[in-house]
Parts: structure tokens; C-alpha cells; sequence
């Protein structure tokens, strides 16, 4: 056997090449590898050191309760567990329905609990479980685990019931009043809560959430309406509208919230002023309305002009134009912008702690550093790294909901 | 009810009566003047295709019809009902003429089925499954039922052309408006469209059809319209206008593309 040409080396493993390719091109591709791979471990190490070695948790196990709900009257958490559990009941529904829908129309994807589905599942949950577990560990009544186990079956069985709901058409009356019906479900459960907790003792995470869903749902319509009265032929409309979000987006929203809490009085007589609680989602209200306007014009302008010639030339009103044609394709292309904005208006809900003297999170997670037990020894750095993961949590759950939305709205359109 | 694309009730009820007239209009677009001193009559069941260099003012003309764009001076009145400010009339005007545009202008977010019935059941209040039904007839008629669930991002070029004829021959129209329905269209897709008008012209369809397609104005109209500058420069029978033409700038126009 002669051996002229030269002997095959054995292939190098993938994972070989790919860092070759990718990691150590050139000499300066390796130098950054080496020294940005280091700072990053190093990073990763103390931030894993600290997290699961030198961190105090036992502050957070301590005032768990107080991070969450505050104040709110232990005799009254059942409340609060009754209505996580029939809201979360009621987003099942409400999620079973419109998969039936896109059953029925055919735009929808198997419902069978295939692998791949399962894996969307996870990747849609799995964090927020996990958080939820995490917390779970960290407390030491049973109450939260039968208000979570509450949650998931109430979560599954509206999934499932509103699923079987959806598979038949109702007449128009009927589903009208089903759709009213799901609408006074959270008044109704606002009516339960302040029953026993006024709203304006409302504290903690608690505090936080509310106020980011209250303002959320308020500002919509609020910044849609603002939008179109910017884009107005009417003179005294488009001047309102314009000098409005001027004003609003031209205010730091801590010095809103400030204002909020003195300048009322100049205006309302004290025994009528509204708590803290209703100030501070008022302003929320009115700041995110003004960048909202902004985004959703943004939308109304990417929507082409002959969208609304062909409505026009069907003959249809006015408000139809809008309401079906314009504005639906006007929203679902600035998704991503809405997202953005009500991710922003539910981490400024912190700010409304020092702005208006609420206790919301951030200021129990200050507060509780001095306790006897805690004072002097840098506990904050728990307090706030906790708070700050709560938030991210939320706020990437939201953003991986806008991207799945955004998708599913994409449907057939391209 | 017949089952006609004809109202029940019209103003004009024989062939030949007048539904469109233009009287001395007039259009600006800032300074410039986009239609001089237009005059045109258009009769029930008749066939107009105008034609004529781009820049002319032939789309504005049709576009004037129906009001998408707003005439300066002169009258136009469609059906009995002349175009004012008033919205009312408008809408009016709008709902008896229907209106196919160059770049199809289907509604994206909604189904080519929810296209077509949109408008039937929100302006004319007809119940969801008589407007399905109607729909389902008219999609027979451009020869795409098979399409009615999909999305209008799902259909080729011709075929979205077609649910828009079919979107717009839902209102019952008096009158049809084609602002160069196939100029978008690869060429292999052109035929498809074409014939779907011509059908209509042969159901007794009242037609205005802007369009490069001299088979198409040759064969199907009735009157040819030629416009250059603004201006209305010639009119006549296919035969008059292809074989006869009087001006110049009508003959240079049809040296060029014939």
C-alpha cells in the first residue's frame, strides 16, 4: 500500500468547529473571546456566590407577606386567594374561547397536547411557574399553596371549559350577554376586595400589580381616542389633543406623581380629594395615555392610504372606517411599542412609593432593612435584588406574550 | 327581489338613461389643474373605457365619481343624487358605485368571506347568512369559491383582484369604477381579471374602466373615452376611435402603443 497522498485527520467534533468559526476567526476575535468570557464568568460566579451563598433570603422569607400584600388583614387573604383563583379562571375562559374560535375558522393549530406544544407551554409558563414556586418555597403557612393550587385548577378548567364552550355558535343575545358577563367579573372582584381592604390600603406587590392593571386598561382607550383627535380635521379637537400629550410627555412622571400628591388640594376641597391610590393611578393613567397616543398614531400612519379609499368606496360610515378597517391594522402593527409601554408603566409603578408615601414594593423592601433583626447589615441589597427579579419576571412575561400575540395576529396577513 | 346586480329601485331604469353626468369640472391640486373642464354622460348599461397617457387625469376623473377626490368646480351628479359636501349624499353616492383599485386594497386583517360581506351587512344592515350567500354567488361568479375561509395574503394577484370586484359587486352597485384594475398584475394573471369584467359588461353592468388594455376597450366598450392633459380630447365607438381617430394628439397617443 503505497502512501503518497497525505493521511485523512479525523474531523474535529462540531462544537470544535463552530467555536472555531464563530469565536476564534482572527486574532482579535480570540483575544475578545478570551477576555469577555472571562469577565463573564467572573460576573456569573459572584452573582451565583451571592445568590446562593452569602445572600440573607431569610429577610425575604421573614416579610414575605409584607413584600406581597403589605398591611392587608391576614383575616381578609382569603380574599385575595378567591380572586387570583376566578381570575385566573376567567383567562382560561376567556383563552379557551378564542382557541375554539380559531378552531372553527381554521386558523388555529391542533388543540392535542403534542410535544411541541407542550414545549410552547413551557416556554410561556415555565418561568412564571418556577417564580411561583420559588415562592412557594419561601413561605411557611399553607394558605399560598391552596391559593396556588386554587389558581392552576381555576387556570386549567376555564382553559378547558371555555375550550368546549367555544366549539358551538351562540346567538348574538347570548353571546352579548356572556361577554358583559366576563367584563363585570373584575368589578365584581374589585367590589370583593374593597369590601374588606379599602383600596387605598392596598400595599405591597399587590399595590403594584393593580395599579399597572388599572392603568393599563384605563389608558387604552384614553391614548386611542387621544390619537384620533391628533389626527382630527377639527381645529379645537387636534389643538386639545396635541397640547395635551405635549404637556403630559414633556412632565417627568415622578414630578406628575409629586404634584399629585400636594397640588390637589388647590382644586378639591380635602374631605372629597381621592386617596393615594386612585392619585397615582390617575397619573399613570394620563402619562402612559400620552405615549400610547403617540404609538397608536404611529400605527394609524403605517396603515396604507388605500385602506381607507376601499372603505370608503363600499360606502361605510365614518366610525366604521375607523373602527374596522384603520384601527385593527393600526394597533396590531405597534403591538410590540403598546407592550413596551405598559412593560414601562408597570416598573414606574415603584415610583409612586416616594412620589405619593404609598407602600408599595420597593418601599417595603426598604422599610423591612430596618427592622430589629436586619438594621445595619446591608440586607437592602436582598431586598432590592428580589424586587428587581419580581419585576423582570413580569415584565418578560408580558414581552414573550406581545411577541406570541404578535405572531398569531400575523396569521394569513403577511 | 331578482337576483340581478341591479337595486330594485332606481332613478334610471332603461338602457341608455343617464346615471352619470359630469358638467364643466373642474380640479386643482394646489396649483395644478388635474381636470379642465370635464363633460361626460354616462348611460345605464353603457361601457366607457378611458384611456390616455398617464398624468391625464383619468384616475382623478373616476375618483371624482365617487368623491375620493373632491371637484373644484362644475356638477356631478350620480343616480339623481349630485355630489355636495353633505356626508349623507356621499355615502349614498358611495354605496351605488362600486370601486376596484389598481393595488386591490382588500382588507388584510379580515377573510376574503368577512371582505366581502363587510359592507352589505354595516351600510345596507343586510343579516349575516343572506350577505354570506350573496357572497358565496358573487365568489362563483369571479370563479373562487374554494377561497372564501382564506386571507387575502394567501391568494396570487388575480385572484385578490377578483374578491375585490366580488367585495365591491356586494353593494348591489349601479355603477362600476375601475381605476387600472390589471396595471398591478403579473401578465399571466391579467386574462383571468379581464374576463370576469367582461362578463359583467355582458350581465348589463354600468362601466367606467381606466385602463392600458386596448383588447379590452376594443372588444367590450361602448364608448371610448382619450384624455391627455387634463382634458376630455375625444370620444367615440371603438370602431371611430381605433380605426378613425380625428385629433392629434390622439393619433400620436395611439402610434405609440399600438
Amino acid at each position: 500500500m503505497t502512501t503518497t497522498t497525505a493521511r485523512p485527520t479525523a474531523a474535529p467534533p462540531p462544537a470544535v468547529i463552530w467555536a472555531r468559526r464563530h469565536l476564534f476567526r482572527t486574532p482579535l476575535d480570540a483575544a475578545l473571546t478570551v477576555i469577555f468570557g472571562a469577565l463573564a464568568l467572573y460576573v456569573a460566579f459572584r452573582l451565583a456566590r451571592f445568590v446562593l451563598v452569602t445572600a440573607r433570603w431569610d429577610i425575604i422569607a421573614t416579610n414575605l407577606k409584607l413584600l406581597m400584600v403589605g398591611n392587608w388583614d391576614t383575616v381578609h387573604l382569603p380574599r385575595i386567594a378567591i380572586a387570583l383563583a376566578v381570575l385566573t379562571t376567567l383567562g382560561g375562559l376567556i383563552a379557551g374561547l378564542i382557541h375554539a374560535r380559531q378552531v372553527r375558522r381554521g386558523t388555529a393549530v391542533g388543540m392535542k397536547l403534542s410535544p411541541r406544544r407542550i414545549g410552547d407551554l413551557t416556554r410561556r409558563f415555565g418561568l412564571l411557574v418556577a417564580t411561583v414556586l420559588l415562592l412557594l418555597a419561601l413561605t411557611t403557612t399553607t394558605g399560598p399553596w391552596v391559593m396556588m393550587a386554587g389558581v392552576a385548577v381555576g387556570g386549567v378548567l376555564g382553559r378547558v371549559v371555555g375550550g368546549w364552550l367555544g366549539r358551538r355558535r351562540y346567538r348574538r343575545s347570548v353571546a352579548v350577554a356572556g361577554v358583559l358577563a366576563m367584563a363585570l367579573v373584575p368589578v365584581a372582584l374589585y367590589r370583593y376586595l374593597v369590601d374588606a381592604v379599602p383600596l387605598a390600603e392596598w400595599e405591597g406587590f399587590f399595590f403594584n400589580i393593580t395599579a399597572a392593571m388599572a392603568g393599563i386598561i384605563l389608558c387604552f382607550p384614553l391614548g386611542v381616542l387621544l390619537a384620533l383627535g391628533r389626527r382630527s380635521k377639527l381645529p379645537l379637537l387636534r389643538t386639545m389633543a396635541t397640547v395635551y400629550i405635549e404637556i403630559v410627555r414633556g412632565s417627568p412622571l415622578f414630578v406628575l406623581l409629586l404634584l399629585a400628591n400636594v397640588s390637589l388640594e388647590f382644586f378639591v376641597p380635602p374631605s372629597i380629594a381621592p386617596s393615594k391610590t386612585v392619585r397615582a393611578i390617575v397619573v399613570f393613567t394620563i402619562f402612559t395615555a400620552a405615549y400610547l397616543a403617540e404609538i397608536v398614531r404611529g400605527g394609524l400612519q403605517s396603515v396604507p392610504r388605500g385602506q381607507e379609499e376601499a372603505a370608503k368606496s363600499l360606502g361605510l360610515s365614518p366610525l366604521t372606517q375607523m373602527s374596522r378597517i384603520v384601527l385593527p391594522q393600526a394597533l396590531r402593527n405597534v403591538i410590540p411599542a403598546q407592550i413596551g409601554q405598559f412593560i414601562s408603566l408597570f416598573k414606574d409603578t415603584t415610583l409612586a412609593g416616594l412620589g405619593l408615601g404609598i407602600l408599595d414594593m420597593l418601599t417595603v423592601s426598604d422599610a423591612i432593612t430596618q427592622q430589629p433583626g436586619f438594621v445595619g447589615q446591608r440586607l437592602i441589597i436582598e431586598t432590592l435584588t428580589f424586587t428587581a427579579f419580581l419585576f423582570w419576571v413580569g415584565s418578560f412575561t408580558m414581552s414573550r406574550e406581545s411577541q406570541r400575540l404578535e405572531r398569531k395576529l400575523g396569521v394569513g396577513t403577511r | 327581489m331578482t337576483d340581478t346586480d341591479q337595486p330594485a329601485f332606481t332613478d334610471a331604469t332603461r338602457a341608455g338613461d343617464p346615471v352619470i353626468e359630469l358638467e364643466h369640472v373642474d380640479k386643482f391640486f394646489g396649483t395644478f389643474q388635474a381636470l379642465k373642464d370635464i363633460n361626460l354622460k354616462v348611460g345605464l348599461q353603457e361601457v366607457v373605457v378611458v384611456i390616455g397617457p398617464s398624468g391625464s387625469g383619468k384616475s382623478t376623473m373616476i375618483r371624482c365619481i365617487n368623491r375620493l377626490e373632491e371637484h373644484d368646480a362644475g356638477r356631478i351628479v350620480v343616480d339623481g343624487i349630485e355630489l355636495t359636501a353633505d356626508i349623507r349624499n356621499i355615502q349614498e353616492v358611495r354605496r351605488e358605485t362600486g370601486m376596484v383599485f389598481q393595488q386591490f386594497n382588500l382588507f388584510p386583517h379580515l377573510s376574503v368571506m368577512d371582505n366581502i360581506t363587510l359592507a352589505p351587512r354595516q351600510a345596507r344592515r343586510i343579516p349575516k347568512k343572506q350577505a354570506e350567500q350573496h357572497a358565496m354567488e358573487l365568489l362563483e361568479r369571479v370563479q373562487i369559491p374554494e377561497q372564501a375561509r382564506k386571507y387575502p395574503g394567501q391568494l396570487s394577484g388575480g385572484q385578490q383582484q377578483r374578491v375585490a370586484i366580488a367585495r365591491s359587486l356586494a353593494m348591489r352597485p349601479k355603477v362600476m369604477l375601475f381605476d387600472e384594475p390589471t396595471s398591478a398584475l403579473d401578465p399571466e394573471m391579467i386574462g383571468e381579471v379581464l374576463d370576469v369584467m367582461k362578463d359583467l359588461a355582458r350581465g348589463g353592468m354600468t362601466m367606467i374602466v381606466v385602463t392600458h388594455e386596448m383588447g379590452f376597450a376594443r372588444e367590450v366598450a361602448d364608448r371610448v373615452v382619450f384624455m391627455a392633459d387634463a382634458e376630455i380630447v375625444e370620444v367615440g365607438t371603438p370602431e371611430h376611435f381605433f380605426l378613425d381617430p380625428q385629433e392629434a394628439r390622439t393619433k400620436l397617443f395611439l402610434s405609440q402603443i399600438l
